[in-house]
């Protein structure tokens, strides 16, 4: 039986890394900083994969990622996908080459001839199309480009305009949510189609191990996805997994 | 004891650096070789990959990765397919349009349809792998262990029956498989945390 997936994201700007509350950032330290704060085996052998996300204001910022990306492949064996400022071929080679397994396409989402270079040279599969959105009284909209752009589609095409795209899964990011660890808002569960076939992983508002639980028991979230480092300080992040296990939520279990 | 070296044979298609990783993490000397000369040397080589078949295929006769890759299955030496290599050992898949494969293995290759599956598509995260006991490359662990997937198509399980495993979504399928010196499976190990460490070392315990 396929298992749920526990995923943790991290955000990155040169060597620093950052959280975000509402797509707000701030500087936490860098990865010296993150290494030496957090004994970051206990978190990577605690989640099922790994997303590293480069937020750098600088448009031409992706030698230092890619330098991110080869720290984190050489020291955890699961899957990483990474993301941010992937315009070109070229960018989406460089990442994996880095050892990024898959990619993650927020702001050119919705560039179909950039997403079928990539799924031919590296398969559907290895594109995870990632769309960022705020709820108005259960209306809608979505951005890309860190919250800052709206996209103009209605909900109702959205999801019908996703499942056409060359891409293996979908992350849904509540922005009113993000880095508040107030809890995952599931209102925009029930406009998924039925037939939906693309796996999605739900982020935004994961603040403990009971928002965690709640998200999983939901048919329609096949993975969660959380940021926020500080929520998890220690083995919180351990502790979380054994305990959503004991309550019966299929996760992967390790030698 | 002087530590293996493992060839991983570049041909332009999938992450070579998790894999180099995971060797060196179990103490083996890595070669990453795309020249098919210096690979049919190997004594332990790995065919990775993601992506396309016909792609794959195309670039691997183009560059005589096929011949390389029969010369080590001739010479009795080690061979290891993961993901899309495993798919490669077919006799050929219907990928966009049927094509052959290296022919090692005589079963094909084939998408997962939602029809059949009843579950999303690409089939990823990690599942659980079934096999007897006394399969070799699953020593230590017990069957069901979860191991980490990412693909579309799947080898057909008919005609084998012996040392393979089984993975169901929706459907049944062969999620692993030893023939002599040949070992392949559909899932990552190098991407599976400590249970596809121990299946790594497994394998680089059965090459003496």
């Amino acid at each position: 039986m396929i298992k749920k997936r526990l995923i943790f994201t991290l955000l990155f700007e040169k060597d620093s890394f950052f959280l975000s509350r509402n797509f707000r950032l701030q500087k936490i330290g860098n990865y010296d900083w993150l290494k030496k704060n957090y004994d970051f085996s206990v978190i990577t052998e605690s989640v099922d994969e790994i997303i590293l996300l480069n937020v750098s204001r600088d448009e031409n910022e992706i030698q230092n990622f890619c330098e991110i990306i080869k720290t984190f492949t050489k020291e955890c064996f699961i899957p990483i996908s990474a993301g941010g400022k992937i315009s070109s071929l070229d960018v989406a080679k460089k990442y994996i080459q880095s050892g990024a397994d898959k990619l993650v396409i927020n702001s050119n989402l919705f560039k179909k001839n950039l997403l079928k270079k990539i799924a031919n040279t590296f398969g559907e599969q290895s594109i995870v199309g990632s769309l960022d959105y705020m709820n108005i009284n259960d209306n809608f909209i979505f951005y890309k480009k860190n919250g800052s752009t709206k996209i103009n589609i209605k909900t109702k095409n959205i999801f019908d305009t996703l499942a056409k795209l060359p891409i293996g899964e979908i992350i849904l990011n509540s922005i009113d949510m993000d880095g508040t660890s107030n809890g995952f808002d599931f209102s925009i569960l029930k406009r998924i189609p039925k037939n939906f076939q693309k796996p999605i992983i739900y982020a935004g508002g994961a603040g403990n191990y009971k928002h965690l639980l709640d998200a999983f028991k939901k048919k329609e979230i096949d993975s969660i996805s959380t940021a926020n480092l500080l929520n998890f300080v220690g083995d919180g992040l351990q502790e979380a997994r054994k305990q959503l296990i004991k309550k019966n939520i299929k996760l992967a279990k390790w030698i | 004891m002087k530590s293996k070296t493992v060839t991983i044979i570049d041909y332009g298609m999938g992450n070579i650096g998790s894999l180099s990783n995971a060797f060196n993490y179990l103490g083996a000397k890595v070669k990453i070789l795309s020249d098919p000369y210096k690979i049919e040397k190997s004594n332990i080589a790995i065919l990775p990959g993601v992506g396309s078949f016909h792609k794959a295929m195309k670039i691997i006769k183009k560059n005589s990765i096929d011949k390389a890759i029969d010369n080590i299955i001739s010479k009795g030496d080690y061979l290891f397919c993961i993901c899309l290599g495993m798919q490669l050992l077919a006799s050929g898949s219907f990928e966009d349009k049927f094509t052959k494969g290296l022919g090692i293995i005589p079963n094909q290759v084939d998408k997962f349809t939602f029809k059949e599956t009843k579950n999303k598509i690409p089939h990823v995260g990690f599942n659980q792998v079934f096999f007897e006991k006394g399969n070799k490359l699953f020593k230590g662990l017990s069957s069901g262990t979860d191991f980490y997937f990412v693909h579309s198509y799947r080898m057909l399980p008919e005609k084998m029956k012996k040392n393979i495993s089984r993975t169901n979504y929706g459907v049944n399928f062969m999620s692993s498989l030893v023939k002599d010196n040949i070992y392949a499976t559909q899932f990552h190990p190098e991407k599976s945390q400590s249970n596809g460490i121990k299946l790594l070392d497994n394998f680089l315990k059965i090459t003496q």
